[in-house]
């Protein structure tokens, strides 16, 4: 951005070097588009290679059968990740189940019952929770559920729930706060305390945006690895694990130590392992997007 | 959007029963107690591992013995129905985490310190298995089978020797022709029994090495890259042209990894293998009893020619006093019998007869 | 809008008033509980980080933040080595990641076609929800040799004299992990950026065009300034994203517990030195060591977050 004119006045002037400053314009947009294309294209050659090389060791029988003895480090591999898909979806269940409940009466909170101070201050709170980095909430978990007991689901889930609750609570805040004021004077008009009003008018009407929150939620943590190496990743590799109270395999960890191995095909199976991880998350986030659209246009309505 | 008084009623009903529900599901999750320990499983798996029976055993440590122990699982599952998890964390971890009885017993191919063992709080240190850790390299054009010396050694890990082609190493390998390509070591960043066997094997031979960096399951490394576990070396060392590394044996044949050979006390540079790290184990004087003291199989005397010299014991770690005393019992009871055979085809060798027998009479210590 | 709505009596009144008793103040305390409970949670994940560092932030004090070695077997520890790969690694992804994110930016509010508008920004967005994991293992296999065998050859045969270009190069290290960084904030960063731009008012916009300029220049003059303290803030996340990142930089970084000034070096950050040492680090100062830089991370991350936010939303209110 080499301008000589750093002065609006002096465009006013008819500037002898205007075909230079057309020159000048052009080059800066054609930089723009570049870097653009550049930079989405780098974007999606990270997905674009995940699928080009996950493909191929991608079966029905690697998305069903447990990881034979030896899948993890050694020897030819035969089995695939249904245990850690299975545990991904309970982990990720597990704590969905804390976190979308919890984030919902927060934002109810701010948005309903609490005094604008204390609003922006929750609201303040949560984004100093999303900004705790994932690594020291799993040392944390770990100090206060995995020391001296074991390693186990709950831990693991309790610990995804705490990176999940404040994405929740904080989506669910901007769509709580984009119901019509005109229907909660409804409600309170026919005489409705305004729990009634939360209950039966707020929540039915914000249902969709609330969900995209909840789906968003759950696309981030569906992928977290650092709050479960301390907390859920001293697991059997035998068959399904399916009772919390023990660790449980699940797929950023298998990812994660798939993908440092030596053998090409743990690093065939971390691919593989990766294509479904990112099919996941990305079906996810498009459906939460839609579901988003579409409540947009519902509320704006 | 104008509502009714009755369509709002409607609502109330249908969303109070599911935000009761919701409330009730996360009351649930939150307590914890309705933990099914179920495993049905429709899909289809080597072996159906029943998991929450009371019996399961979990484990963590040594990422050396791992591939072992991944062996061990499924046979062993089969023969007495009984789980037992493992995750290699390596040995450090597997020291930490038995400290802090977050396992029922921990993994580690290098013994207790004296503090680690008083932290413990009575821990016993049970050798249950016998490997070494090879020297292993990944150099386009240079063959397997280098020779190093252990002060060589040293001075690659100390970045005193930079490159391939360095004198002192091609005074060792007068044959081969070798690169000027730069020497990147790999180590552990993870606490290591690997690292533990590799620095008290150097520290022995390199009096330098002793002050400088001495031997511990950490130290503190003046360059290189790290991996976490054997698994995370071996990916390091196969990604990196002129990298050498110090890996457990196993990791070697499975990946088919270049590795050296290392000159013993005797002059010699034995083949690391069953037969060289027997005759390492052969060496041992006495046999230590009651499970509180490690054995230190490196740099053998040179009255054992065919000894390999970073041999190394790898030892379970039980409390005394543990909840699954029984079942720990018979679980390492089988690994050091019926469960050395499992170990040749992964280059462990099989426990000397006097090491099984102290282990047996340890083991009764345990309550 | 708090105050609770003076209820009309009349024929409503008697018909609800036991579910009323009952469900206002539950509904009302179960939010305010869950509320405090975020408050609180903060707080004890402060408290749990602070009270297991204190052995080391005693025996070792504020020196910690400037000393070098770290070196576990002989119980000497220090942070200044991750602090500064921290940094560096960070401060390098932003570099690279800030301009992009403005180009980006322009050209989807001001050059693109409408059509592909949308379509695009959409596409930056969802390539955030990538998990660092897959990050780090595309940086791993695929990146790592890239740089091994091209990219840091090329830059070492006219770059190596400013020293931060020179060395063996190596699959990981300092710059894979910058770039896996860049990766992983540049959605981000595009997207506050994008919105941010996207306020501008479009009356000024058409005034500094009546006035002859060029949309370079009404960039420059309207666009640019009107959004700094929202880029600034964007900036400012993007950090925050990058500096707690532990598992992808762990996979990528090479993990030495030295700072090197080549970029080809391994290294090591904050978040990846615990990501890798905390499962095996002997109970007593080690550990509390760890815990201490989790403090500080815990600290820089949530100064950066909260600047941050004050930031983007400043520029949002104007």
């Amino acid at each position: 951005m080499a301008l000589e004119n750093p002065s609006p006045l002096g465009l006013l002037a008819p500037v002898p070097g205007s075909a230079r400053r057309r020159a000048v314009n052009r080059a800066v947009e054609i930089a723009c588009t570049l870097a653009a294309v550049l930079a989405v294209a780098v974007l999606l050659l990270v997905v674009i290679s995940v699928f080009i090389k996950g493909a191929p060791a991608i079966s029905w029988k690697f998305l069903t059968s447990n990881p034979q003895t030896s899948t993890l480090n050694f020897g030819v591999n035969s089995g695939g990740i249904a245990n850690s898909i299975v545990g991904s979806a309970i982990l990720i269940g597990l704590a969905s189940a804390m976190a979308v409940p919890v984030g919902i009466l927060v934002a109810i909170y701010t948005s309903e019952f609490a005094g604008p101070r204390s609003s922006s201050g929750i609201r303040f709170a949560l984004d100093v929770l999303n900004g705790v980095p994932t690594i020291v909430t799993g040392v944390f978990v770990y100090g206060v559920l995995v020391v001296g007991a074991h390693q186990s689901g709950w831990a693991g889930a309790i610990a995804l729930a705490i990176v999940e609750l404040p994405i929740v609570a904080r989506s669910s805040q901007e769509v709580l706060v984009l119901v019509p004021r005109t229907l909660h004077e409804a409600g309170l008009a026919l005489g409705l305390k305004r729990w009634r009003v939360v209950v039966s008018i707020v929540l039915p009407t914000a249902l969709g945006g609330l969900i995209t929150g909840a789906v968003l939620g759950v696309a981030r943590v569906a992928g977290e690895t650092a709050p479960l190496i301390f907390t859920s990743s001293i697991f059997s590799n035998l068959g399904l694990t399916t009772n919390p109270a023990q660790a449980m395999p699940n797929i950023p960890v298998t990812l994660f130590s798939l993908s440092e191995s030596a053998s090409p095909q743990d690093h065939a199976q971390a691919w593989a392992s990766a294509l479904v991880l990112i099919a996941f998350v990305l079906i996810l986030s498009i459906l939460a997007r839609a579901f988003h659209a579409r409540s947009m246009a519902k509320l704006s309505h | 959007m104008p509502i009714t008084t009755k369509e709002c009623i409607l609502r109330l009903r249908r969303t109070t029963a599911g935000l009761v529900a919701v409330l009730a599901a996360s009351g649930i999750a939150a307590c914890g107690s309705s933990s099914s320990g179920s495993s049905t499983s429709s899909a289809s798996s080597s072996s159906a591992a029943s998991s929450g029976s009371g019996a399961a055993l979990v484990g963590a440590g040594s990422t050396l013995v791992e591939p072992l122990v991944q062996v061990w699982q499924p046979l062993y599952d089969k023969a007495y129905g009984t789980a037992v998890t493992y995750g290699g964390i390596g040995s450090g971890g597997g020291i930490e985490q038995i400290t802090s009885r977050t396992v029922d017993f921990g993994a580690s191919d290098a013994p207790l310190t004296s503090s680690q063992a008083a932290a413990c709080k009575g821990c016993l240190e049970i050798p249950w298995a016998l490997a070494a850790t090879d020297i292993a390299y990944n150099v386009k054009g240079v063959p397997s089978g280098l020779h190093f010396t252990g002060p060589v050694l040293a001075d690659i890990w100390m970045g005193k020797i930079k490159s391939w082609n360095d004198p002192a190493i091609q005074k060792l390998n007068p044959g081969v022709k070798l690169p000027a390509t730069a020497i990147v070591p790999v180590h552990r960043t993870d606490g290591s029994g690997d690292t533990f066997a590799f620095t008290n094997y150097l520290s022995k031979v390199s009096p330098t090495f002793a002050k400088q960096i001495g031997n511990a399951t950490t130290v503190n490394w003046p360059g290189g890259i790290g991996g976490k576990g054997n698994s995370g070396v071996g990916g390091a060392l196969t990604s990196t042209n002129g990298a050498i590394a110090y890996i457990a044996i196993a990791y070697v044949g499975a990946n088919k990894l270049d590795y050296g050979l290392v000159q013993n006390a005797a002059g010699k540079y034995p083949t690391p293998g069953i037969p060289s790290i027997s005759a390492a184990a052969a060496a041992l004087k006495s046999v230590p009893q009651g499970g509180t003291q490690g054995i230190s199989l490196t740099d053998p005397p040179a009255s054992a020619p065919n000894a390999y010299p970073i041999s190394t014991f790898t030892y379970i770690l039980i409390p005394t006093s543990t909840s699954k005393a029984a079942p720990l019992q018979k679980f390492v009871n089988w690994a050091i019998t019926t469960g050395q055979a499992s170990g040749p085809s992964l280059d462990f060798a099989p426990l000397p007869s006097a090491i099984v027998a102290a282990d047996k009479a340890t083991l009764k210590l345990i309550k | 809008m708090s105050t609770s709505s003076a209820a009309p009596r009349g024929p409503f009144r008697l018909r609800a008033s036991l579910a009323d008793r009952i469900g206002e103040p539950s509904l009302r305390t179960l939010t305010a509980v869950s509320a405090l409970g975020v408050v609180l949670l903060i707080l004890w994940i402060a408290e749990t980080v602070v009270n297991q560092s204190s052995t080391a932030v005693s025996q070792l004090g504020i020196g910690f933040l400037g000393h070098q070695v770290w070196d576990p077997n002989h119980n000497i520890f220090g942070a200044l080595d991750f602090i500064l790969g921290t940094l560096v690694s960070s401060f390098i992804a932003l570099l690279i990641a800030t301009p992009t994110a403005i180009a980006i930016s322009i050209y989807l509010t001001e050059l693109a076609p409408r059509a592909i508008r949308r379509p695009v920004a959409i596409l930056v967005e969802l390539l955030a929800a990538i998990p660092s994991v897959i990050l780090g293992l595309w940086g791993l296999l695929v990146l790592g040799p890239f740089l091994t065998n091209h990219l840091e050859p090329f830059l070492k045969s006219f770059l190596a004299w400013t020293g931060i270009f020179n060395g063996t190069p190596s699959p990981v290290g300092m710059l894979n992990a910058a770039l896996i960084l860049t990766i992983m904030a540049l959605p981000i960063v595009t997207a506050i950026t994008r919105e941010v731009f996207e306020t501008t008012p479009r009356d000024l916009k058409e005034a500094a065009y009546a006035m002859g300029a060029t949309r370079t220049e009404m960039i420059r003059m309207v666009v640019l300034p009107l959004a700094r303290p929202g880029l600034v803030g964007a900036v400012i996340l993007g950090v925050g994203r990058a500096i707690g990142e532990a598992i992808a930089v762990t996979q990528v970084i090479g993990n030495a517990s030295q700072f090197q000034a080549s970029l080809f070096a391994p290294s090591g950050t904050l978040a990846a030195q615990i990501a890798s040492e905390f499962q095996g680090a002997n109970p007593g100062l080690w550990q509390s060591s760890l815990m201490y830089l989790a403090l500080i991370l815990l600290v820089i991350s949530l100064v950066v977050n909260i600047l941050g936010r004050l930031m983007v939303r400043r520029t949002a209110v104007h």
